[in-house]
């Protein structure tokens, strides 16, 4: 067990010696891959964590739309400094997602899954239609960067990735200990058997609601570094097509083991590179990709891991659960 | 409103709802015999009115027989799609939708390669004239989609109550364990139900492909309101989805014709949480005891 | 006054009445049997105690305090926990993952103790409770094995540690005993009566085998067709002749009469 856990740590720190070192030796175009990499392993991380109670949305995207308009506008209109807007940005996100949850909170399963994506949309629609503040189908541009801070200009590729990390890797480790905390437990025990959680004391609305405030908070976070990357926004980037990619992601990597998302976000960002001359076929090598895992290998990825590397998670967890397809109950609604 | 407006916004109202009760139904009737939640149900749609812009456009076969052409074509589809992405996933309602997420992508790359992208496929309006009521001029190509969507769940209707395979579908759908005790293949009773899905959304799109834009994304906002119809009619129930079809056809248009389409939608999804709230297993859901 | 009533509780589902005109009292340490033929209502009426079902009529009254229409954990905060009747349990759980996350009731420390990694104290202190519970059930030596992999018997003494863990003062067991073969049922019986003896439980018992019900309970309640039947002692039960009448015809008979067990 000691040994596992010195291993683990060895390969984290191995990994973010490797991903501090690597902008240095790629193109500058990579660089930004690597940084859009960053804020979609936080979109991931977070998904996964409602993930763990059962319930999976199709609304996550948007929330981190809502985090990237929310930001940029603080920026644009209040002039407030990017270290102000992006944890209000989170803070926002959470609000809305605790507004939106209660009557998503009345279905489950699937039902639930349909209505975050109607919430989702009805967000959305409204960025398209209220062109004041949202800028409507345009979008926002000149979205305030994130400025000189001493004397490094964040403009750059190279400062705003290391930016990214930091701030990515604070957020994987307040996930990582959520997850891990009792709290993590009981939205796991949630998706268990959400009858018996309730019968111990555990109140099943409440802690669902838990699991998506923070997962709204970290999508938040995420949007508030791609507006100030991107410096310009428009709904379309936030549509169900890029929720399907997450879904993807999730589902390649595996979502019962912390790691999974992560190494689904990074084998898909890599065949999403190498496919790019194919540009017009892409979707539907995608879309074989994801038929393909969920009839073949509904474990995911994590799922091919099973002696070696126990980055994090529980191992016996993650055996038992290579076994389920991914996703909720099986005759859930 | 004057009252040409108006008139004219109750008939769009009746033609949108009859477009999607026919595209509804299906969808309804898939998942309600075996959770099968069909993501590519918009891409039904989509290939039905392709099927008319080949056989008509392209083919010159009279139009109502290209319309029909849709129907055993886009039923195999949706067997084939019940044989290869939905009996392996069975059991696991999220996987069969996210499976089908990846049949979206497919259908629509291949429709683009196929027919090409950019260009709206421009399909001749097989009848011109309109009929004049109250002053509201409705083109008839438009009208004659309320009898056809009359006739079809008519059909639908007699089907599943009156024909011996129908009404295996409904005890499938309310009891697939006893059902299959009764000797009811449930494999024949899941293909059937996504042939019938198939069907029907082909068919609507056929009927809209002189209408609507025929682009490979035609069918993406109708899955999210077909979706919202299924929920609202309460999951599983036919009766439901038709009755939340014409009612979310009537919002969508009067909302349109107010004020603007984004609204619609939005006032749709309003419509739906409000319904959650107040009744969560739907208009006609049953709650399971 | 009681520590456990039901008041003139009845649930109806629809058309069906499951549970008429039931009133029920409890003393504080007292092992009540819950007995009666199949569909009598005996595990409806842990479901609406415990908040399952909401009653249509009448009042559960726990502590003097009104406790009818509140949901579960609710319930469970105060005090009063169900077992199942099917095997429930976190299958993908390890045994102490299990007792463990029924600690989360009683635990104190909050989110923000989680992030900054202040809770540790409080962790190995929720450990060791966990420990003390896992022991007193006999599973020590399977702390970290799967719960699913656990043999029958095994995991119906896990359902009961868990339903401990949340440290209840009324313990409502239903058909603990399902499925066990003679050895493992004597010692669930002798768990069952230390339970009450050395936690100071009060325990409402469901379970269809007679000799268990009539080795340990103190008194026993009859339901037949969601109506009390009879109560009182447990031999009182045994001679009432409406009671034989209820369960003529059924195996349970042969059961009642100290036979074999019977098949529930």
């Amino acid at each position: 067990m000691l040994k596992h856990k010195v291993l683990s740590i060895i390969g984290v720190v191995a990994l973010i010696a490797v991903m501090s070192v690597l902008p240095f030796f790629v193109r500058e175009y990579y660089v930004e891959i690597l940084i859009i990499f960053l804020i979609n392993i936080i979109l991931a991380v977070s998904y996964r964590l409602i993930a763990t109670t059962g319930d999976w949305t199709l609304c996550h995207v948007i929330l981190m739309g809502a985090g990237a308009y929310a930001s940029a506008l603080m920026a644009k209109y209040f002039g407030w400094p990017f270290w102000m807007t992006a944890p209000l940005a989170g803070a926002t996100v959470g609000l809305v997602g605790l507004g939106i949850v209660y009557p998503m909170l009345r279905t489950v399963g699937f039902g639930f899954f349909i209505t975050s994506l109607a919430v989702g949309e009805f967000i959305r629609l409204s960025w398209i239609k209220f062109h004041n503040p949202f800028g409507g189908p345009r979008g926002m541009i000149n979205i305030p960067e994130v400025g000189i801070i001493g004397s490094i200009d964040f403009y750059e590729a190279i400062p705003y990735y290391f930016m990214t990390l930091v701030i990515t890797l604070v957020c994987l480790l307040i996930l990582y200990r959520i997850d891990r905390s009792r709290i993590g437990k009981a939205f796991k025990s949630i998706y268990e058997d959400s009858v018996l959680a309730e019968s111990i004391g555990i109140n099943v609305g409440r802690y669902r609601s838990f699991a998506f405030v923070i997962g709204s908070f970290f999508a938040g976070i995420a949007g508030a570094l791609l507006a100030h990357r991107l410096g310009a926004i428009d709904p379309h980037i936030f549509g169900l097509d890029e929720m399907v990619y997450l879904l993807v992601w999730v589902i390649v990597g595996g979502s019962t083991t912390f790691a999974g998302p992560i190494i689904g976000v990074a084998v898909m960002t890599i065949l999403f590179e190498w496919t790019r001359p194919l540009m017009e076929w892409r979707p539907l090598f995608f879309g074989v990709i994801l038929i393909g895992f969920l009839i073949f290998m509904p474990g995911g990825l994590e799922s091919l891991v099973p002696k070696f590397t126990r980055l994090f998670g529980n191992r016996k967890a993650s055996q038992a659960r290579a076994e389920e397809p991914a996703g909720a109950k099986k005759s859930v609604v | 409103m004057e009252l040409t407006t108006f008139v004219q916004t109750i008939a769009n109202s009746v033609i949108s709802g009859s477009i999607y009760a026919t595209v509804a139904v299906g969808l309804a009737l898939a998942f309600g015999v075996m959770q099968m939640a069909n993501h590519a149900h918009g891409e039904f749609f989509m290939l039905g009115a392709y099927v008319v812009y080949v056989f008509y456009a392209l083919g010159g076969m009279p139009f109502p027989l290209a319309v029909l052409m849709a129907i055993p074509t886009i039923a195999a589809l949706g067997l084939l799609t019940e044989r290869l992405i939905f009996r392996p996933t069975r059991g696991n309602v999220l996987a069969g939708f996210m499976a089908t997420a990846g049949l979206t992508w497919i259908l629509q790359v291949l429709a683009g390669r196929i027919w090409g992208l950019g260009f709206m496929k421009m399909i001749p309006t097989p009848y011109m004239g309109s009929a004049t009521i109250a002053g509201a001029q409705i083109g008839l190509q438009r009208i004659l989609i309320v009898p056809a969507a009359v006739i079809l769940l008519g059909l639908l209707w007699f089907f599943l109550h009156r024909v011996r395979l129908g009404k295996g579908l409904r005890a499938c759908a309310q009891d697939p364990d006893a059902a299959a005790l009764q000797g009811i293949s449930i494999n024949k009773m899941t293909a059937l139900a996504m042939g019938i899905a198939g069907a029907y959304a082909g068919v609507a799109g056929a009927l809209m492909a002189p209408i609507h834009a025929v682009t490979p994304y035609m069918g993406r906002d109708l899955l999210i309101t077909a979706f919202i119809i299924v929920i609202v009619g309460g999951m599983a129930s036919i009766e439901g989805a038709v009755l939340a079809a014409f009612i979310l056809g009537f919002i969508h248009t009067f909302v349109t014709t107010i004020f603007d389409a984004t609204s619609a939608v939005m006032v749709g999804v309003a419509f739906m949480a409000f319904i959650l709230i107040v009744k969560p297993t739907g208009l006609m859901g049953r709650v399971k005891a | 006054m009681a520590m456990f009533e039901v008041r003139g509780l009845c649930k109806n589902f629809g058309g069906l009445t499951a549970i008429s005109q039931l009133n029920l009292e409890v003393e504080e340490g007292e092992i009540r049997g819950v007995i009666g033929p199949n569909g009598a209502g005996k595990t409806t009426l842990f479901s609406v105690i415990s908040g399952v079902y909401k009653p249509t009529r009448g009042k559960i009254v726990y502590l003097g305090k009104e406790m009818s229409g509140l949901k579960s954990s609710q319930i469970a905060a105060r005090g009063v926990v169900r077992t199942f009747q099917r095997t429930a349990l976190f299958h993908h759980f390890t045994v102490m993952d299990n007792v463990l996350v029924a600690r989360h009731l009683r635990a104190k420390g909050g989110l923000f103790r989680t992030i900054f990694g202040t809770s540790r104290r409080i962790d190995m202190e929720q450990e060791k409770k966990a420990l003390k519970i896992i022991d007193f059930m006999g599973l020590s030596h399977l702390k970290d094995e799967l719960a699913d992999n656990l043999p029958h018997g095994h995991q119906r003494a896990l359902g009961i540690a868990v339903a401990l863990a949340s440290e209840p003062k009324l313990l409502m067991l239903d058909e603990p005993v399902t499925g066990m073969d003679p050895t493992e049922t004597q010692h669930m019986t002798d768990l069952i009566k230390k339970i009450r003896d050395e936690w100071a439980m009060t325990i409402l018992l469901v379970e269809h085998d007679m000799k268990v019900v009539m080795g340990i309970c103190d008194k026993i309640s009859v339901l037949n067709f969601g109506k009390k039947l009879a109560e009182g002692l447990p031999q009182q039960i045994l001679d009432n002749p409406d009671v034989i009448e209820a369960y003529l015809g059924g195996e349970d008979v042969v059961a009642l009469l100290g036979g074999e067990e019977a098949v529930a």
